[in-house]
């Protein structure tokens, strides 16, 4: 399998030199592989969200090499690192993110808007995406006016309209009501299986990293463990999930 | 312990904090400037031709008062979205909603106070500044100005803390009434209010009618006197609004709708805070509209009685300089002037004639002032010799350059045998024109002043023919126009502009979101920066094109107090862009540094 991302001896290290400092990531290596729904768990201060800030170039590590789609993003810089993030990775976040002043079909439209693609190709993308994430009807409301399930669909078909070599998703299902995270929840998995879309998750609800391939486990800023559901059940694979979170507690 | 914790948060916003205190001290020091002025009756009698002027300066008095305390109010909205959410805070640790709005109310008010007497002592500072300023500067002539002036700042801070005293119950108010949670949560999210399409028609169109009535009604004030003063008002402020409401709107939708534009890098986005911005800045916009009309009206029309003086001096007056028995005057101190033209007339005097050589006057015309020359090219009527020989209205061209003791006596134009054989003390009147009557004006003062003397039964108060002492009555009687231009000009021009300034600022928390949310999803720096250049751009450019065209109509209405209201209009068109750019640079950098403050690691 090809390898979209590598992460070796990623190290980071808050507070100036001759101040008090935190080590957040203590030398955190692996890989992902095209086509995988990979989970990240970790209660709250693992560094899980350093790592996803460092995965998603919005920070720096402070030592250790990522290489995405193999170039090597540690060594980018300001608008090629924009434009890097536009090209090849997509959000979604707790929160949506959804520009309020935007519709929604606007709000899809951005990415792509950024990348200088010709208004015709857009509308032509959006529709597509829109069918794909059967949000069509919604398309010319304005976030405020539609369900948060329906708000995380938008998120989703935004991140995806660039075809992104990877999607990474921040508790995704933390701001909604039970039904539209299974709703949400299955949709990755439909398009991880059927449109081969490469996924990080980073949760730590065990009910969404079910659904997960395999789940490496954060504590105190190193890799405390893999897990991989392989040919097991979603649910037996949860409750192997509750047990190994219980563990990590001790 | 709460006031400890209020005090962080000031502190930890320092930068916001210093902006909003300078911005309240500009305005109060501008306000007592003003004040200076306007109760100072001695300066305004002293300094004006009308005594309209006393009136307008009330007025202007008011109008000031206005959009000081519109100011506050945008200035004061600026500090609650600043403070409150600090102050929500406090509540949900469980401090008293009483003790909140307490704490608000004293903070409000100290800020405000504080301001205003740092302002007041800026204000007399600036005052005797901007006094000696403009004296030096542009030659004006101001009498009975003093910058300290206790009336003035008793109303200044009496008003201010009258203001004051407002914002701060209106702050407390708002404190206790709300519930935590929509203290915590306020961010303003857009309403998209669906307009009727046809609504927007009407608006667009009635506004634009408005206007055109307005500027008509300017255009021909002498027909519709007063009237149309009030209708040009209420008709130019409903279409102003009704433009901001619906034109402009209008326009943003139509370039949303075009693919082309809309879905082109982050156009969409900047045209959708720019409508949103629109629909919420309305009152405000049309008030900058206004305000930006008047201030620039004011500097122009100032300015423009400046221009005035050398050129109605000029339409008086047709020659630069005369000498009356110039046979005793200075050959080099005229020779020293280069003179474009420079004649000598003979005159024989005896007890009751006075007689002239035809001649010299056939062979070099008297100029003579036109009765009919509004314009900024004054032109003369040429009287030869033998005009002046039969007609006596053109004599009496000839007589005004005679000294007073000769004006009764009855004046011949000769022959030259004629006059050759005429027994009588003969002396010459000599007439001379230079090229630069401003740049030549101290020599020209001093040969005047000469000419004066010698013959001295001439006396500058009688004389409206010596050019530089007519360019002084008239440079005497505008200054105080010119003073006042100025003054309100630039006031109203700081205060909107801080106006504009504080309204935008006080969005930007609620922005920030907006903008870290593009960065994470991969715009560059570089596009959010032209952004937010753009759309503050639009918001400071609109008001800016309309005033400025309300100011074009505008100075119609001085087109039968002036001689051309319209000449050199890029002066005080480019001293006003240049003073409204700084304030445009200076709020996308405030704004820029809120809403993309780099990433705390």
């Amino acid at each position: 399998m090809e390898k979209i991302i590598q992460a070796s001896e990623l190290t980071k290290v808050y507070g100036k030199a001759n101040e008090k400092q935190t080590e957040a990531l203590k030398g955190i290596s692996f890989d992902i592989e095209k086509g995988e729904f990979i989970g990240i768990m970790g209660a709250s201060g693992s560094g899980k969200s350093t790592l996803l800030n460092i995965l998603s170039t919005l920070d720096h590590p402070t030592k250790g090499t990522i290489r995405i789609n193999n170039s090597d993003i540690t060594k980018l810089k300001g608008d090629a690192l924009a434009d890097f993030r536009s090209r090849e990775i997509g959000f979604i976040f707790q929160d949506f993110n959804l520009l309020e002043n935007l519709t929604a079909s606007e709000n899809i439209a951005v990415p792509l808007s950024l990348q200088g693609v010709k208004p015709k190709i857009i509308q032509q993308r959006i529709k597509r995406v829109a069918e794909r994430l059967s949000i069509t009807h919604i398309l010319d409301n304005y976030p405020a006016a539609i369900s948060g399930g329906q708000k995380q669909r938008v998120a989703a078909a935004r991140a995806l309209i660039t075809e992104p070599t990877i999607l990474f998703a921040d508790e995704p299902t933390g701001a909604l009501d039970s039904k539209s995270a299974k709703d949400l929840l299955n949709m990755m998995d439909d398009l991880n299986t059927n449109d081969q879309v490469s996924i990080l998750l980073v949760t730590h609800d065990p009910l969404s990293a079910s659904y997960c391939q395999r789940i490496l486990f954060i504590k105190d800023g190193k890799i405390h463990q893999e897990v991989k559901r392989e040919d097991q059940s979603r649910e037996e694979f949860y409750r192997k999930i509750l047990v190994i979170l219980g563990n990590l507690e001790q | 312990m709460l006031w400890k914790l209020s005090l962080t948060g000031i502190k930890g916003r320092l930068k916001d904090y210093i902006v909003l205190f300078s911005g309240l001290v500009m305005a109060s020091a501008i306000f007592y400037m003003f004040e200076s002025m306007a109760s100072n009756e001695a300066f305004l009698k002293s300094n004006s031709i009308i005594s309209m002027v006393v009136f307008i300066f009330r007025f202007g008095s008011v109008l000031l008062g206005i959009i000081t305390f519109a100011y506050i109010l945008y200035a004061n909205s600026f500090l609650m979205a600043m403070r409150q959410k600090d102050y929500a805070m406090f509540m949900m640790l469980g401090a008293k909603g009483r003790k909140i709005a307490q704490m608000i109310f004293i903070e409000t008010f100290l800020v405000g106070i504080a301001a205003t007497a740092v302002g007041s002592l800026l204000g007399i500072g600036l005052a005797s500044g901007v006094n000696t300023l403009l004296v030096n500067q542009l030659n004006l002539q101001i009498s009975h100005y003093a910058a300290f002036n206790l009336q003035a700042l008793v109303v200044t801070l009496a008003f201010f803390s009258i203001l004051f005293l407002i914002a701060a119950i209106f702050n407390a108010r708002a404190i206790a009434k709300k519930s935590i949670l929509a203290l915590l949560r306020e961010t303003s999210t857009p309403a998209q209010v669906k307009q009727r399409p046809f609504m927007l028609f009407l608006q667009t169109v009635l506004g634009i009618c408005s206007l055109a009535v307005g500027y008509y009604m300017m255009s021909d004030l002498m027909k519709f006197q007063l009237v149309g003063i009030g209708v040009a008002l209420v008709t130019i402020i409903l279409g102003t609004y009704l433009v901001f409401r619906s034109v402009i709107i209008t326009i943003l939708s139509l370039l949303k709708r075009t693919d082309a534009i809309a879905l082109k890098r982050l156009n969409n986005f900047t045209l959708s805070q720019l409508s949103f911005r629109i629909r919420d800045y309305t009152q405000m916009l049309s008030m900058v509209a206004m305000l930006f009309a008047l201030a620039l009206g004011a500097l122009t029309v100032g300015l423009g009685f400046k221009n005035e003086i050398p050129i109605m001096a000029k339409s008086v007056a047709p020659y630069d300089l005369y000498l009356n028995n110039a046979q005793n005057a200075s050959d080099e101190k005229v020779a020293a002037l280069k003179p474009t033209l420079d004649v000598t007339y003979s005159l024989k005097e005896t007890d009751d004639t006075l007689y002239y050589n035809k001649d010299q006057f056939n062979k070099n015309n008297l100029l003579s002032t036109s009765t009919n020359q509004m314009s900024i090219d004054v032109t003369y009527n040429k009287l030869s010799g033998d005009q002046l020989a039969k007609d006596i209205t053109a004599q009496d061209q000839l007589r005004s350059y005679l000294l007073p003791e000769q004006r009764g006596k009855e004046i011949q134009v000769v022959d030259q045998t004629a006059f050759d054989t005429i027994n009588a003390p003969e002396s010459s009147l000599r007439m001379v024109q230079v090229k630069d009557f401003q740049a030549s004006y101290d020599a020209l003062h001093e040969l005047a002043q000469t000419n004066q003397e010698t013959n001295t039964t001439e006396t500058a108060d009688t004389n409206f023919s010596q050019r530089v002492f007519v360019y002084d009555t008239y440079n005497g009687l505008f200054s105080g126009f010119e003073f006042m231009g100025f003054f309100l000009g630039i006031a109203f021009l700081t205060m909107l502009a801080s106006c504009l300034m504080f309204k935008i600022l006080s969005g930007a928390n609620s922005d920030i979101q907006r903008y870290t949310m593009l960065k994470k999803i991969g715009t560059r720096t570089s596009l959010l920066k032209g952004s937010i250049r753009k759309e503050i751009g639009v918001l400071f450019l609109v008001p800016g094109i309309l005033g400025m065209i309300h100011v074009l109509f505008g100075l119609q209405m001085f087109t039968t107090l002036m001689i051309d209201p319209y000449h050199d209009l890029w002066l005080p068109f480019g001293i006003f862009i240049a003073l409204y750019a700084i304030y445009y640079v200076v709020t996308i950098w405030l704004y820029t540094n809120i809403v993309l403050r780099p990433n705390k690691k």
